[in-house]
């Protein structure tokens, strides 16, 4: 077989962009597999709410258990560190406004940095 | 009159392509959906579709794992394919004493059927050893007699007149074989490839046999075990279908005619 | 390629050093084919026979059984209804070639976009049979299912049809699966099929006057039957070796509605571990495989359905 039609082939190409994609992704996994996840925390008005616990899960074959606590600063934000997950709910606590919504958040891999779209959102407002 | 006749056939083939695809569509539909699948009455069209079943899959199920034991086992049994059949092939394609009895045990070797030999099959891959490994998985599989006449017959419309002459070179008969008669039997190599890819992939009930544990099980398995497992209200067992099913359609895709040429040849030559 | 008499008049004639050497090659060559063969298939046909006339387990020294399995086999109801699920199996099969013929008709005429819809039927036959039965099972499913929401929909039931597990719908709803997945390889074959008729047979009866039917069943059906014959066995073999759908679809059940020979003989050797029993179950299945083989061959008019040459 001659190189040209050989490499022009469709199965040379095919195989060639798959392994290329495979390992584009692989990279871009390797860059951001921090295992970070950050948000905001606002309430009902879109204020930030200082001082709210929010909780971290992580999904465990059917269910979802906690994992994290942390406090969201003064500005209302919130950060966690180490996640391995893929799958995880976050949802705040706060003394003065009860719970806020459940927030799904569904990771494209393990450990991946994401920081959410939308603030944590809480029903009430804070006086 | 012409024109009615061929609408009459364009509407009909539309009909029955719609028909075919059906089942595809409606599971690459659960499979993205992002809602209870067995609500009633059930969408017609994907709710809010997300691909985070997939990732769910990949990591819930060890579907690497399975992925990886069913390409070994496939690439195993292609490999040796090719070379077993066309070994045969080559040697069936000259003459010996003894050719018509080896020929006639052959062709009634092809008369059972893989399912008809489960049981002893079992006890002599036992008394091999051999349970639950790779070599176990791949065995029954290593040569089939369809490919074997394929090869024969490709090789016997190579014209003598090249073999003689690189005989009077001074080529041992390995070399003929590799250097001469394999590159002029490409469609019979691409049949074999096509044929021992898809019996080996798609192979359910002699891994189900073989295996003992879960991390020598090949994908058809994986996804069997998974189907009382993942009753949840997730599309998440159906993506794990489609995962299965890309590899042998992205196949099928790029070497059509291939497919169906060997597929059909795979049965004719019987 | 030399005669076998041209070799033996060679000097030294099949006794030369040069062909011992070769002899020896073509030993080697045969040699790993044979020995799959001999394993996978000649060995396991004469173990199941023997099997098949002994109490066998795995613990204990075989002992002589004689027929007694097969008389057991007589008053086995399961086994009656697995042979009567798989002779039903096995009657589907005429009418998916039918269908299959129909299309391969439409496929032959110029229509356009004819590759494309011989891909779209054909696509469904290289898949996983499990996959295949997965989907299908969903597709029947009583709450989320497309086929009892179609007739829902369209205000033919009232309420949903328990397809895979009522005994009526089980075994038609796993046929269905299955002509789904075997359609498009009839197709291929009955296209080829129709593909090599030459045309000036075509011409000259048209140049007869002969009208387009008449041009049907004495021309194209007579010359499709080495095809038909094909498609014929291995609808044959597809209904006594269709394990995967059975088992993913139902497992045989409701009750053995949907027990075929082939899940019997998985249960029986491999759920109850009783393999003698399974063994002469096996023999069953392949004297039935053969009988169905020959009549087949006696109805295509012998020689597996080969052409009269003239």
């Amino acid at each position: 077989m001659r190189w040209k039609d050989f490499i022009g082939s469709r199965w040379v190409i095919a195989a060639l962009a798959i392994g290329i994609a495979v390992g584009a992704w692989n990279g871009y996994i390797a860059l951001n597999d921090g295992g970070l996840v950050e948000g905001r925390v606002v309430d009902g008005g879109g204020r930030p709410v200082p001082g709210a616990t929010v909780i971290l899960l992580e999904r465990n074959f059917v269910m979802h258990s906690e994992r994290q606590r942390t406090r969201t600063d003064a500005a209302g934000r919130f950060r966690f560190a180490g996640n391995d997950n893929h799958s995880l709910r976050v949802e705040a606590e706060s003394e003065a406004l009860g719970r806020s919504e459940l927030r799904e958040v569904r990771l494209w891999f393990r450990a991946q940095n994401v920081s959410l779209a939308e603030p944590l959102r809480f029903a009430g407002r804070l006086p | 009159m012409r024109r009615r006749k061929g609408l009459f056939t364009q509407a009909g083939l539309i009909a029955l392509s719609a028909l075919m695809l059906l089942p595809f569509y409606w599971v690459i539909k659960t499979a993205i959906t992002n809602e209870n699948i067995y609500a009633y009455p059930p969408r017609l069209l994907p709710h809010h579709p997300h691909l985070f079943n997939f990732v769910d899959v990949w990591y819930l199920i060890p579907f690497p794992r399975y992925l990886l034991n069913s390409l070994i086992v496939s690439l195993l049994v292609v490999g040796a394919n090719v070379a077993f059949n066309a070994m045969a092939g080559y040697a069936l394609s000259k003459e010996f004493p003894g050719k018509g009895a080896v020929l006639g045990l052959l062709l009634s070797s092809m008369l059972v059927p893989f399912q008809a030999t489960i049981i002893p099959a079992y006890l002599i891959t036992a008394k091999l050893g051999l349970i639950n490994s790779y070599l176990g998985l791949a065995f029954p599989l290593l040569s089939t007699i369809v490919c074997i006449f394929i090869f024969k017959a490709s090789f016997e419309a190579v014209p003598h007149s090249l073999i003689d002459a690189a005989r009077v070179d001074g080529l041992a008969e390995w070399r003929i074989i590799v250097r001469i008669l394999m590159p002029l039997s490409k469609a019979a190599i691409a049949t074999n490839v096509i044929l021992a890819f898809i019996w080996s992939w798609n192979a359910f009930l002699w891994p189900l046999i073989i295996t003992r544990e879960p991390a020598m099980q090949t994908l058809p398995l994986g996804l069997a075990r998974f189907l009382s497992y993942l009753e949840d209200t997730t599309g998440a067992l159906y993506a794990f279908a489609v995962m299965v099913l890309a590899p042998s359609i992205f196949l099928f895709l790029m070497a059509q005619k291939e497919f169906m040429a060997g597929l059909s040849s795979g049965a004719t030559k019987g | 390629m030399a005669r076998f008499s041209d070799r033996a008049a060679e000097p030294g004639g099949w006794r030369g050093a040069k062909r011992v050497r070769e002899l020896l090659l073509i030993a080697c060559l045969l040699l790993p084919s044979l020995l799959v063969f001999f394993l996978y298939r000649l060995l396991p046909l004469l173990w199941n026979v023997v099997l098949s006339l002994s109490y066998w387990s795995p613990l204990k020294p075989a002992r002589w059984a004689g027929l007694d399995h097969y008389q057991e086999m007589l008053t086995d109801e399961v086994f009656w209804q697995a042979l009567g699920n798989t002779l039903i199996f096995i009657g589907a099969s005429p009418l998916a070639i039918v269908l299959a013929l129909l299309i391969a008709l439409l496929l032959n005429s110029e229509v356009r976009g004819r590759a494309l819809y011989r891909g779209i039927v054909f696509l469904s036959y290289p898949l996983m049979t499990v996959a295949v039965g997965i989907i299908w099972r969903w597709m029947y499913d009583e709450r989320g299912g497309i086929i009892n929401y179609a007739l829902r929909a369209s205000g033919l039931i009232a309420k949903p049809i328990p397809f895979l597990e009522s005994f009526e719908w089980a075994l038609p709803s796993v046929i269905l699966a299955e002509v789904w997945q075997v359609l498009g390889f009839y197709m291929i074959i009955l296209l080829t099929g129709l593909q090599s008729i030459p045309e000036h047979l075509y011409e000259a009866a048209a140049i007869d006057g002969a009208p387009r039917r008449a041009q049907f069943w004495r021309i194209t059906l007579p010359l499709l039957k080495p095809s038909l014959f094909l498609c014929a066995v291995v609808g044959i073999l597809n209904s006594l070796t269709s394990f995967d759908l059975i088992y993913i679809m139902t497992n045989g059940g409701p009750g053995h509605a949907t027990e075929l020979l082939i899940t019997y003989i998985y249960k029986s050797g491999f759920g109850q571990t009783r393999f003698d029993y399974a063994a002469a179950l096996t023999v069953v299945q392949f004297a039935l495989l053969l009988g169905l083989a020959f009549v087949a061959n006696r109805a295509a008019g012998g020689n597996a359905g080969a052409l009269q040459q003239r």
